[in-house]
Order: structure tokens, then sequence, then C-alpha cells
């Protein structure tokens, strides 16, 4: 079992806010994190073979992170657990980097159900967001200070609200962890909503929001990752069995004011509703329009010969509205000047 | 974890190239080269078997020596081991399942006695074929008391970060008219994710027995219960496309509260009272 996605983030935490996983430019980025690893200045032999070995990682990882943006999402968990028993040194960096599905849990002390991920996971256990205590318990868990705690209380609170609102139903949770030695922290902010199966359709929405706060003076700069899995399943008669489903990931950066504590949880949750619209918008177009239209793509319902010959007809009607139109332009021109020529007439006229 | 056997390794190699999504299959086997990181025979070979099954499941199309067509390649075609036939031209040919580099081409003699009626089911599927499928290829074998059908259509698009891929079995059963199919489609859409749709139907339809005196008809009347069954299948899928955007979708997340405006942030805790308020009454 991986440590502490919180107890290790700083390490990571590069990683996850320049490239997260199923992201193309992630892996551009990474391949030029492993091409500067071989342009330093190799000073011993030791150092030599250090560079050697992190290079067939980032190779490694690299590798893995393009097999996981290509298996089919819908066995994300089973492709993960089969791809770190494949190769067990990169398996920290695979979990941390690969988002799965959030899991539900109720929560022993406060007896309410809250959300496991990898943002609350120390060891084996999981901290849960109402009461502070990990389950099943531990004596070394890491927690937030108290005043990102304060925090944390609030935002999940108010998360709870904004979940109301826009999920009616489901689960929400924050989850927020101190970044010693700079001003601010960083956390992650979690929706799972899955829906009722009405007329044998299915469907699970999942975000995680991940961020970093930065406190500027009156300012605070926020980094955002955000991914969105989308499970949609459907089967009847006439149908079969379809299966549409994924993730999709995007990133946003922003300053806000920032005058009192409470007004990170204002800022962060206006950056959420922001990206989280835009998302529901790319989702919708991308699963319900991009993937519909290369189905159509790869087979017309209707005759292609029929489709040709309409569309020469077409053409051709086209071509003598065309022409039609040039006559009118041209009609249109002689009048103007007809006109013209008989109001400079006039005007002589006038004049004369 | 670290004492998984060579099978077991593997085992989890050709589930993950079996799984490649259409026109990836190569992307998918050099990242497993990378990830076995070992160049022993037997990982070759393994991976190779595993390619060998994932071209012939896919119908992976080839192109032979002054053709222009595209061959598929099936287990209706396979001689054996990398060994096919192209029931149209009636050429054998071994194909490298790597490059997809064809050598070996020789005449390969059809069964006289099913080739009439295969060789007007032909003509039928090529024309509905081209008359549906913009770059479709088919594939019409004799198989013993049955006549096989594998049809493909792939769109590759990987500068715009996506492929699809339809494919399509038919066998029919002259001396009863029963057809029975399968259709698979796969898209994969990966622009900063991973979208991928999998749709399968199987599919039983009773057309009318051969008529030896007319075969022609026979292969029409075929080609047109088929036409009519994917046609069904994929109005049906565009309707499930409508259907879950409309329920499933807007079921797990509204575009905005019902109050049809953003949340004011700053009465954020208004809101919960509200709320309350309204759980109350």
């Amino acid at each position: 079992m991986a440590r502490s996605f919180v107890r290790n983030h700083r390490s990571y935490e590069n990683t996850y806010f320049e490239s997260p996983a199923n992201t193309i430019l992630a892996y551009q980025h990474q391949s030029l994190k492993v091409r500067s690893l071989c342009e330093g200045t190799i000073t011993s032999y030791q150092n030599f073979f250090r560079k050697l070995l992190s290079l067939k990682m980032g190779d490694q990882l690299e590798c893995a992170l393009d097999l996981m943006r290509r298996l089919p999402p819908q066995n994300t968990e089973e492709n993960l657990s089969q791809l770190i028993s494949l190769v067990p040194s990169i398996h920290e960096d695979l979990v941390n980097a690969v988002d799965q599905p959030l899991k539900v849990a109720t929560c022993p002390v406060s007896k309410k159900e809250y959300l496991q991920s990898t943002f609350n996971r120390d060891g084996d256990s999981f901290r849960s967001p109402w009461s502070n205590e990990y389950d099943p318990p531990i004596t070394d868990g890491v927690v937030p200070s108290s005043k990102t705690r304060k925090l944390e209380i609030a935002a999940n609170d108010a998360f709870d609200t904004y979940r109301e609102m826009y999920y009616e139903g489901g689960h929400s949770a924050a989850y927020f962890w101190d970044d010693p030695g700079q001003d601010g922290f960083s956390g992650a902010v979690l929706f799972k909503k899955v829906g009722d199966s009405v007329r044998k359709m299915k469907g699970a929405w999942d975000s995680i929001h991940v961020f970093k706060a930065n406190e500027r003076g009156r300012k605070a700069h926020y980094k955002l990752t955000s991914t969105v899995m989308l499970y949609t399943i459907t089967s009847k008669s006439e149908l079969g069995n379809l299966n549409l489903s994924g993730s999709m990931t995007r990133q946003f950066e922003a300053d806000y004011p920032f005058d009192e504590p409470n007004a990170h949880i204002a800022n962060i949750g206006q950056m959420v509703e922001d990206i989280e619209l835009k998302m529901r918008n790319l989702l919708q177009e991308v699963y319900f329009g991009k993937t519909k239209d290369i189905v159509n793509d790869l087979r017309s319902i209707n005759s292609l010969a029929e489709f040709q010959k309409q569309a020469n007809m077409h053409g051709e009607l086209v071509g003598e509205l065309l022409d039609n139109r040039s006559d009118i332009a041209q009609k249109k021109t002689q009048l103007t000047s007809k006109l013209k020529l008989r109001i400079n007439n006039d005007n002589d006229e006038v004049k004369l | 974890m670290e004492g998984l056997s060579v099978e077991e390794r593997l085992k989890i190699a050709n589930s993950f190239l079996l799984d490649s999504p259409p026109g990836e299959v190569n992307d998918v086997y050099s990242d497993i080269k990378v990830l076995l990181n070992n160049n022993n025979a037997a990982y070759q070979e393994g991976l190779l078997d595993a390619l060998r099954q994932y071209n012939i499941e896919q119908y992976v199309t080839v192109t032979l020596p002054e053709q222009e067509s595209m061959v598929i390649l099936s287990k209706y075609g396979q001689i054996e081991n990398d060994r096919f036939f192209d029931p149209k031209s009636h050429q054998a040919f071994t194909v490298d399942h790597i490059s997809q580099d064809v050598t070996e081409v020789e005449p390969h003699t059809p069964d006289e006695t099913t080739e009439p009626l295969r060789s007007a089911v032909e003509t039928a599927i090529s024309e509905y074929v081209a008359d549906h499928y913009p770059k479709g290829a088919s594939a019409t074998y004799s198989t013993g008391e049955t006549i096989t059908i594998a049809i493909v259509d792939n769109k590759y698009n990987p500068s715009n970060l996506w492929n699809g891929r339809w494919r399509s079995t038919w066998v029919i059963s002259p001396e009863s008219g029963e057809i029975k199919g399968t259709i698979k489609v796969n898209v994969h859409y990966y622009e900063e994710g991973n979208v991928q749709l999998n749709s399968t139907k199987d599919i039983e339809i009773t057309s009318s027995p051969v008529n030896s005196e007319d075969l022609a008809a026979s292969a029409a009347a075929y080609s047109k219960s088929i036409c009519k069954a994917e046609n069904e299948f994929q109005t049906a899928l565009n309707e499930s496309y409508i259907e879950l955007s409309e329920n499933t979708f807007k079921g797990l997340r509204r575009a905005l509260p019902l109050t049809r405006h953003k949340i004011d942030w700053d009465k954020i805790s208004n809101y919960k009272i509200g709320q309350e308020l309204a759980n109350k009454s």
C-alpha cells in the first residue's frame, strides 16, 4: 500500500499540478523533465547511474500513464491494479497520478457518510471530514493544522450546500492540508453522484478538484486541476448494450482578493462552480455530441449514393442561386448607376 | 508482488493489448514493451500471439500487392498461424502482425460447390457496404453449411485525438434463411481525457431460404435484411444518446441551481438556512 498522498504531497505537487493523468500536455512536460535529466552534468558514476535509473523510471511512468489514457476507462481500477503488479516500482507515482472513482464509507464517529480518496488516505486508513478521525484508527495519521482544519470545516459546510443545489443528492467532501514554508494551503474538493437507475439507464458522476492556494498580501493565487469522471450505461432490446464512460481533465489558475481567511472558501467555491459548469458543457459536447458524430461517420443510415446524388443536386442549386445572385447584383449596380446618373442630372438641372 | 511469473506478467500485458482502442494497438504495444522491460524470447512470442489475436478479433485490414481493396484479417479467413486468404481475389498470403506487411502471395482455390452462392452474396454485400460505409471493408466467406460476412469501418484521427471502429459479423444459414449477427462499435476520444463508447448487440433475423434458381435475388434479400437490422441498431444507438443526455446526464448534475443563478458565495450560509426551512415545511 502506498503511503499518504498528503504526507508526501510536496514531492508529487509538481506531478499533480503540472502533469495530471490523462492530459497530453502532461506527457510532453514529463518528457521535458526526462530530457533535462539527461542534459545535467554528470559528476560521478554514482550520479550517472542514479540518473540512468530515474530516467528508466520516468520512461516507465510515462508509458504507464499513456497506457491509462488509452485503456477502457470502464475498468480504470482493475487496469491500475494490474499495471501496479506488472511494474511495482512505480506503484506510488501511479496511485497518485491516476484518478480513481471515489468511494462512499460511513464515518464510525459521526455515523455520517464520507468520501474516500487519495487525498484523505494515510496507509490503509481514511480521514473523515466530519470527525477528523482516521478509519480504521491510526495514531500518527496526518491531520491539518488547527487553522487549516477550521477552514476545512467551513468548506465542507459550504460545499455541502453547493452539492444540494447542483446535485440534489450525492456526496461532497473537502480535504485540506498545509503547505509548510508557504503562506497558504492545498486541498481537494470532491463530489460523487450516482444516478437513479431509470428505464435501464445508469449514470455516475465523480468530480475531483485539487487546488493550491497561495496567499500574496491582499490577493490569493489559486491553481486548480479538475477531473470529472462520468459513467453512463444503458441496455435495451433494440440497442443491446451501451457503455459510454471516461474522464476529462482541465486546469485553471486565477488571483482573487483575499482579506480574511474565510475569503478562501468563497474564492475556491466560485472557481469550482465556474469550472464545473464549463466541464459539464464540455462533457455534454464530447460524450453526446462528438462520439455520436464519430459513430455516424463510421456508418451512414442513409444511402451514401443517394446522399451523393442529393449533394450534387444541391451543388447545382447553389450554383444556380449564385448565378442568380450575381445577376441580381449586376442589375443592382446598373440600377444604382442609372439612379446616380439621374440624381446628377437632377442636380445639374437644379444648378442650371 | 515482485514475484510474478513470466506467464502472469504476459497475461496482464496481453489483456492490455487486446483492450487497445481502435487504431492505437501500436501505441499500446510500445508502452507494454517499455513496461515489461525485458526482451526475452518468451515475452516477444507471447506478445506476438496477442497481437495476432487482436488483429483477427478487430478485423484489421491489409492490402495485397497490386490491389486497391482492403483485405480483412479474420478467423474465417485464417489458414494457419500467420497465413490467411482473401475470398474476393482468391489469394493466400502471409502477414506480419507487427508491420502488417503481406508476403508469399499465392493463388487460393475456392470450394467449387459453395462458390456460386458465396460469390453472389459477396457482390450484394460489397454493394451494400459501399453504400453505407464511407471507408468500409467486407469479406464474405464460405464457412461449411453457412456463409459468414465480416464488415469493418475505421476512422482514425489521431491528430484530433479520436478514433473509431464499427465491426459487424453476420452468419447466414442458406437452408433455413436464418441470419445471426453481432455488431460492435468502439469510439475513443482522448483530448485531455479518456472517453470511450463501447456498444454491442447480438441480432437474429429470419430471411427466406436460398433460391438455387436465383442466387442473386437471394443474396440481395440477405443483404437487405442485414442493412435493415444495422439501420435499426444505429437508430436505437442515436436515440440512446439523446436519452442518456436528456435523462441520465441531466439527472446527475444541474447546469444551474433551481434559482437559475450562480451561487452568491458571500451568502453561502443563507442558502443553507433556506434549505433547512424548505425541508421543515
